[in-house]
């Protein structure tokens, strides 16, 4: 990977949200586009007829029985006849998305780009054929019929964890305690909750070491970032220089096996995310990041699982193998620690509507850096940078993101 | 009303707004909040070709487990695969004996009610021997107590003597 000379730089201009909840009855994938769209635009001081190319971001054409339905989104915004594209990668789409801006701005194919992703996630479907849907991003002819649902695997990866380490179940209940929690002061999030480790370890067991509440929930929502150079934003976007600028500075992707049997070992084995750790370090070398735990004053990780989240601290390189748990027990994660992550609530706490997860990360790491979030969830700026991590399959797909606030 | 005209309608409701848009107009989708829902049924078969490890299913009912193993590098992928994705190369069909040990195994005391399974539902993770990967399948016939499971454990892969609903139930995994 050759570092690109930065004659061309990738901003964010600004961002929008539309409510993540359980069941959103008031309308449909197009209608919370649109309305996160509105946002983005009114947060950025741009103008649709300006902006020159749109990424889709969304995970399933069954939810919505709809195909093409980014071309929908697209028109129903007013794009047409511009440009659009459509990534997916899992419950990792909303972050290759945000990759897909910089790639797009930075070969000189636009110069502004918007964003867009939804999910509706299945309660206009009964739950076990949700469920089934979900199984579908499983390997169909080797996983579904012995496996047909991911907590099984994600259990898997933290029993490895737990008896190689020494991590204990509550260590990763603190993580769910944490999100819920920074989700209280995230008026956009699903399941804002004031909870305590024995409400987590005391929840339902559902897939030993996950009980109910380790685990996060499906959403409905959308969320929207609108990107653009330095010389577009300048001339198109009436904020610029009026709000902190914050730049795309770093992008990285990973992946792994599909299947975790076919995994190699010692790393990752059947315990760690491989092409988390690939993408990290491609990032971080864009960005010129040494040590990510003292680099970032934010960072949105990918916690599916409370205890994913815990792995991710050491695959991101946030810690060394095995220390994730003492770390999260001590606070270093929470807010006022040395690294706040998952100040939005994250996956357990903000939700996850897939297509929207990994974008509405990218929203919080701007309002942090810009200092527009909660007084209660905003952290201490320093190094002035945040981070995102956002995965599909069991981290099969992994895309980070970093961003940096310049004044 | 005329709504009968609607063969497939299951309701017209107002809905609640999860949030309030942030407007300059106060709230712009007051005039938007009735809602229609329809039932829209959708009926799928597919005629599913499993590819070329095809053999692999075929050969369980034979009572057989068996594999790719690759003429290049040597790898014995549990989970077949016609070429071999660490060199390349095209692979060769090997018998394994079909045992080997306890890698990892989770216990879920809920599964999606599309499984059909028993609970507890323990998943099983195995080093088949003679196999450079693992083996993913369920683990039965533990005994009264999944207490009894151990990382570890030897273990073996059993056929179906019944008729299966989907050629991969021709197997499981049980404590050898």
């Amino acid at each position: 990977m050759e570092i690109l000379e930065k004659k061309r730089r990738v901003y964010v201009l600004g961002g929008g949200i539309s409510k993540f909840a359980a069941e959103r009855t008031d309308g449909n994938m197009r209608d919370w586009i649109n309305e996160s769209v509105l946002e983005g635009l009114e947060d950025s001081g741009t103008k649709i007829a300006d902006i020159e190319h749109s990424t889709t971001s969304y995970f399933s054409d069954h939810f919505d029985k709809q195909l093409k339905a980014g071309a929908i989104f697209h028109d129903n915004i007013g794009m047409c006849p511009k440009p659009n594209v459509r990534v997916e990668g899992g419950g990792g789409t909303g972050g290759l998305a945000i990759r897909n801006a910089y790639a797009y701005i930075m070969s000189g194919l636009c110069d502004s780009m918007i964003v867009f992703g939804s999910e509706n996630m299945g309660r206009q479907v009964p739950s076990d054929v949700a469920q089934q849907f979900i199984a579908l991003a499983s390997d169909t002819d080797w996983e579904v019929q012995v496996a047909g649902f991911y907590i099984a695997y994600y259990a898997i990866m933290m029993v490895t964890h737990m008896e190689r380490y020494g991590t204990t179940e509550e260590q990763f209940a603190t993580i769910s305690v944490k999100n819920h929690r920074n989700a209280m002061y995230n008026p956009k999030a699903h399941y804002p909750m004031e909870i305590s480790v024995d409400d987590v370890m005391n929840s339902k067991m559902i897939t030993y070491p996950y009980k109910l509440l380790d685990n996060c929930l499906l959403s409905d929502g959308a969320a929207c970032l609108v990107f653009s150079t330095e010389d577009w934003a300048k001339k198109h976007s009436a904020s610029w220089g009026k709000k902190p600028t914050i730049e795309l500075t770093g992008t990285g992707c990973g992946t792994d096996f599909m299947r975790m049997a076919d995994r190699p070992f010692p790393y990752p084995g059947i315990t760690h995310f491989r092409g988390k750790r690939t993408g990290a370090e491609m990032a971080y070398k864009m960005a010129g990041v040494k040590n990510p735990r003292e680099d970032f004053d934010c960072f949105e990780v990918h916690d599916a699982y409370s205890g994913v989240e815990l792995v991710s601290y050491e695959d991101l390189g946030f810690c060394k193998e095995g220390e994730g748990g003492k770390l999260a027990e001590k606070g270093v994660f929470d807010l006022g620690g040395d690294l706040p992550t998952n100040t939005s609530g994250g996956l357990i706490g903000f939700g996850h509507p897939v297509g929207a997860t990994g974008v509405g990360q990218g929203v919080e790491v701007l309002r942090q850096l810009r200092q527009e979030a909660h007084p209660k969830r905003q952290v201490e700026l320093n190094s002035k940078r945040g981070g995102m991590d956002s995965h599909g399959g069991t981290g099969t797909f992994c895309a980070i993101n970093v961003f940096e606030r310049r004044d | 009303m005329g709504l009968e005209l609607v063969s497939n309608l299951m309701e017209v409701f107002t809905a609640e707004d999860p949030m309030a848009f942030q407007h300059p107009d106060g709230d712009p989708w007051a005039d938007f909040r009735e809602i229609m829902r329809i039932e829209w049924k959708m009926d799928f078969t597919y005629k599913h070709v499993l590819g070329k490890y095809s053999k692999f299913f075929i050969e369980l009912t034979n009572k057989k487990f068996v594999t790719t193993e690759c003429p290049g590098c040597g790898k014995v992928w549990a989970i077949p695969r016609p070429l071999c994705a660490d060199c390349l190369t095209i692979t060769k069909w090997k018998e394994l004996p079909g045992t080997g040990t306890l890698e990892s195994y989770s216990i879920s005391n809920f599964v999606p009610s599309f499984m059909k399974v028993d609970i507890p539902y323990v998943l099983a993770m195995v080093k088949l021997d003679g196999a450079d990967t693992l083996f993913t399948h369920q683990l039965r016939n533990y005994g009264d107590s999944t207490d009894t499971i151990k990382t570890g454990m030897p273990v073996k892969v059993a056929y179906a003597t019944e008729p299966v609903g989907h050629p991969m139930l021709l197997m499981h995994f049980e404590p050898a």
